[in-house]
């Protein structure tokens, strides 16, 4: 009679995924997502590649607040500056996505990175204050586009869009081609960001987060670490910036402002703070919300009639109630209530 | 242990088939809806027209009185016994002036509901979904009347119901110059910009400055408003600075209005010139006295004919538009005026499709407004189908035409 789990070998005791129904799961997900383009519409692959983008920036912005704890609300600014680094290079230099998406990641983790330097010296709502300002001073320079010599906003070109010399229309309509690209890009963003919490960089981040200070008398550079936090969460929005950019064809800056930021932080609140999989759950929340109380409503119509008129006002206080809620039944997130679903079903009929 | 897990195993299985279920059963239902629609000539399905709106977001104070008139329009057509017997059928929502929502609803309405046209509203949106458009093959009309969308060579599917931002701010600068020598002041007038910090705030000024400039006036100085400001004293002080006898609003009402009742109370006396969006009754309503005076640049005239067509089908079903009868009229035209090309399709006998609507608007001459604008012309080569407007003022509380239509060359 075993009593709990126990690992035999280091190669189990280190493995991400110890146990057969968790690969069973993690195979079923990926069969899951490999099947539903066939099946489902442009609606649905469009609300599913808005899905993967905003999963790969709350994933991002999990890095820094979630694993690190250090505060940001400057995320939108840092999605606008990969989608314009994207949009500019596929516009003035006629490059390709392939080239201009991981270099847009690239260089949006040196911004970050620069506008993560205060935090060395500030913690708190001090760094709040001061990633909102690097929200504001990118939006500024965006909408003074001339001084930079763009203008308000930027179309890019629909031949940029093609994978080492493949257009993309050869895969079919743009929302069913984005689909791949977007998953492959979530699922390599996925596989990276739970591998780095292995890491000697990944643990430092966590040490930093529970306790900066003891984390510095073990021998953790907090600096260094703090920017890598930052740089690394930046490259992840910067990822998921220039995929916006490819994806919709045109960006504003009207898509990157403060409520952007706040909406990726409410992301990760709901899905749950420090977990890669919550980061997906409240994406995929925030984004299927305002989709699923449309689609109530229009089904009550002919029960209740005019809700459509009440709808919009629903649709505003649905976010504020959902936050609230959730942080007040379960304020570790949809991945929390997922585990609690599981574990019932683990213990039953004993819980305990 | 072990068997336990494998349980779970299932369980999960099963959890996941029944999601996976239910998520085909959804899509299913909507795809089945969606598909039997084809629109045969002599069909009687309804004819589905897409919108979307700004009833809660930064725009709505103009937002939802345009919505009003352009659901008011389909419903009065319907009543009208709809086009040849075919009913009009509007999908419409609230997108709260936000970009991505703008998409999804409209990828819902296009893909889902197969609507044959659509009405957008916003600067920002209308520019975000035009490759989409492009690709979709759907006419678009919509209340922002950017430049950039008058060009059929790189927008074929956009429409611009009323003479184009910058040819406004262009018109309104003309008034602007005959004003100043009617008034007897020498020299040339110094022009200011407040305006929506955003896309729509900007989109005339390039081309405004550039006639400005060609005209010999200074540079206008240009003084963006931050959006839900509730004291606009500085931006109002830095224009008094640079010493500015003509402000041009290209802004919606709300903020608007602050500015010429910021401006009242700091004394500084200028002439503010409203383009489209802050000349309307919700301007009036809100500076009060302070909007006698302000002159605005009104594309579609609610003293016409059209215009009492709208507003008294408004009184008999009791329509709440919040008393913004110009911009009620707007929504209500900018809409009689994209339908106008469906009906030119079914007359035709053809089949209603996007591409024969465009075709339908390119080619059927002018199309008759009754008064409301000048009639809308559209051709191949140019999607700007208003080019004229009058200028109007703030008397008694009440817009009043002052000029007769003006147009930018």
């Amino acid at each position: 009679m075993q009593s709990g789990t126990f690992h035999t070998t280091y190669a189990s005791d280190v493995s991400l995924r110890p146990y057969w129904p968790q690969r069973i799961r993690i195979i079923i997900v990926l069969a899951l997502a490999l099947i539903f383009p066939w099946f489902a519409d442009r609606y649905w692959l469009n609300l599913a590649n808005t899905i993967a983008i905003a999963a790969i920036g709350a994933i991002g912005l999990n890095i820094l607040v979630g694993y690190t704890g250090q505060i940001s609300i400057g995320h939108g600014g840092f999605l606008a500056v990969g989608a314009y680094t994207a949009g500019l290079m596929a516009v003035h230099l006629g490059a390709p996505m392939w080239i201009t998406i991981p270099v847009a990641s690239f260089f949006t983790a040196a911004v970050g990175a620069f506008f993560g330097l205060p935090s060395l010296r500030l913690k708190g709502l001090y760094l709040a204050i001061a990633t909102l300002a690097s929200q504001e001073i990118i939006i500024w320079v965006l909408t003074h586009g001339k001084l930079l010599g763009f203008g308000e906003s930027l179309s890019l070109p629909r031949a940029s869009n093609n994978l080492f010399g493949l257009p993309m229309e050869w895969l079919g309509n743009n929302d069913f081609a984005f689909y791949w690209v977007c998953l492959g890009a979530l699922i390599l963003t996925v596989i990276f960001v739970s591998n780095l919490f292995r890491t000697r960089a990944g643990r430092a981040f966590v040490a930093i987060r529970d306790q900066d200070i003891a984390a510095q008398v073990i021998g953790v550079d907090l600096f260094r670490y703090k920017l890598l936090a930052f740089a690394t969460s930046s490259f992840f929005a910067g990822l998921a910036g220039a995929l916006t950019a490819h994806y919709r064809g045109i960006i504003s800056w009207e898509r990157f402002t403060i409520d952007t930021s706040i909406l990726f932080l409410a992301m990760i609140i709901i899905g749950g703070l420090g977990s890669v999989s919550g980061s997906i759950y409240g994406a995929a929340f925030m984004t299927l919300l305002p989709a699923l109380l449309s689609n109530l409503a229009r089904a009550l119509s002919d029960v209740v009639p005019n809700i459509n008129a009440y709808l919009p006002y629903m649709q505003q206080g649905a976010f504020g109630l959902a936050i609230i809620l959730f942080l007040i039944f379960e304020p570790e997130g949809i991945v929390k209530m997922w585990r609690n679903v599981k574990d019932y079903f683990r213990l039953w009929p004993f819980s305990y | 242990m072990h068997r336990r897990r494998r349980t779970f195993g299932w369980l999960v299985t099963l959890a996941l088939f029944a999601t996976l279920l239910a998520a085909c059963g959804g899509g299913g239902g909507t795809g089945g809806t969606g598909g039997s629609t084809g629109g045969g000539t002599a069909s009687t399905e309804p004819i589905r027209v897409g919108a979307i709106f700004d009833l809660t977001g930064a725009t709505a104070d103009v937002g939802t009185p345009y919505a009003r008139g352009q659901i008011a329009f389909i419903d009065w057509k319907n009543e009208q016994g709809g086009i040849n017997g075919r009913r009009l059928q509007l999908f419409s929502e609230d997108y709260a002036y936000q970009v991505p929502r703008a998409e999804e609803l409209y990828t819902k309405f296009v893909t889902q509901d197969k609507v044959v046209v659509f009405s957008g509203w916003g600067t920002g949106d209308t520019e975000a979904l035009r490759p989409k458009i492009t690709e979709d093959k759907i006419p678009f009309i919509s209340a922002s009347y950017s430049a950039t969308l008058a060009n059929p060579a790189e927008t074929p599917y956009n429409f611009l119901v009323a003479p184009t931002y910058s040819d406004q701010l262009i018109i309104a600068m003309k008034w602007a110059i005959e004003d100043w020598k009617a008034k007897g002041n020498s020299g040339l007038p110094k022009f200011g910009y407040l305006i929506n910090d955003s896309p729509f705030g900007r989109s005339p000024l390039a081309d405004g400055t550039a006639f400005a400039t060609s005209q010999g006036i200074e540079t206008p100085l240009e003084v963006p408003s931050p959006r839900g400001a509730t004291d606009l004293t500085p931006q109002l002080t830095q224009l008094r600075d640079y010493g500015a006898n003509y402000i041009f609003l290209q802004n919606v009402s709300s903020p608007a209005a602050l500015a010429i009742r910021n401006a009242k109370s700091l004394g500084y006396n200028v002439q503010f010139v409203c383009l489209n969006w802050c000349a309307n009754e919700i301007l009036i309503k809100l500076a009060g006295a302070d909007a006698e005076g302000v002159v605005g640049a009104v594309p579609f005239n609610h003293e016409s004919e059209g215009g009492r067509i709208a507003l008294d089908f408004a009184k008999a079903k009791n329509i709440d538009y919040g008393g913004a009868d110009s911009t009620f009229v707007q929504g209500w035209t900018a809409m009689s005026i994209l339908i106008a090309g469906v009906e030119k399709v079914v007359a035709d006998g053809k089949e209603v499709t996007g591409e024969n609507i465009k075709e339908a608007l390119q080619t059927m001459g002018a199309i008759d407004t009754k008064g409301v604008t000048l009639p809308v012309q559209f051709s191949p080569t140019d999607h700007a189908g208003v080019k004229s407007l009058k200028m109007f003022r703030v008397e008694n509380g009440k817009w009043v035409p002052i000029t007769d239509f003006i147009s930018a060359r």
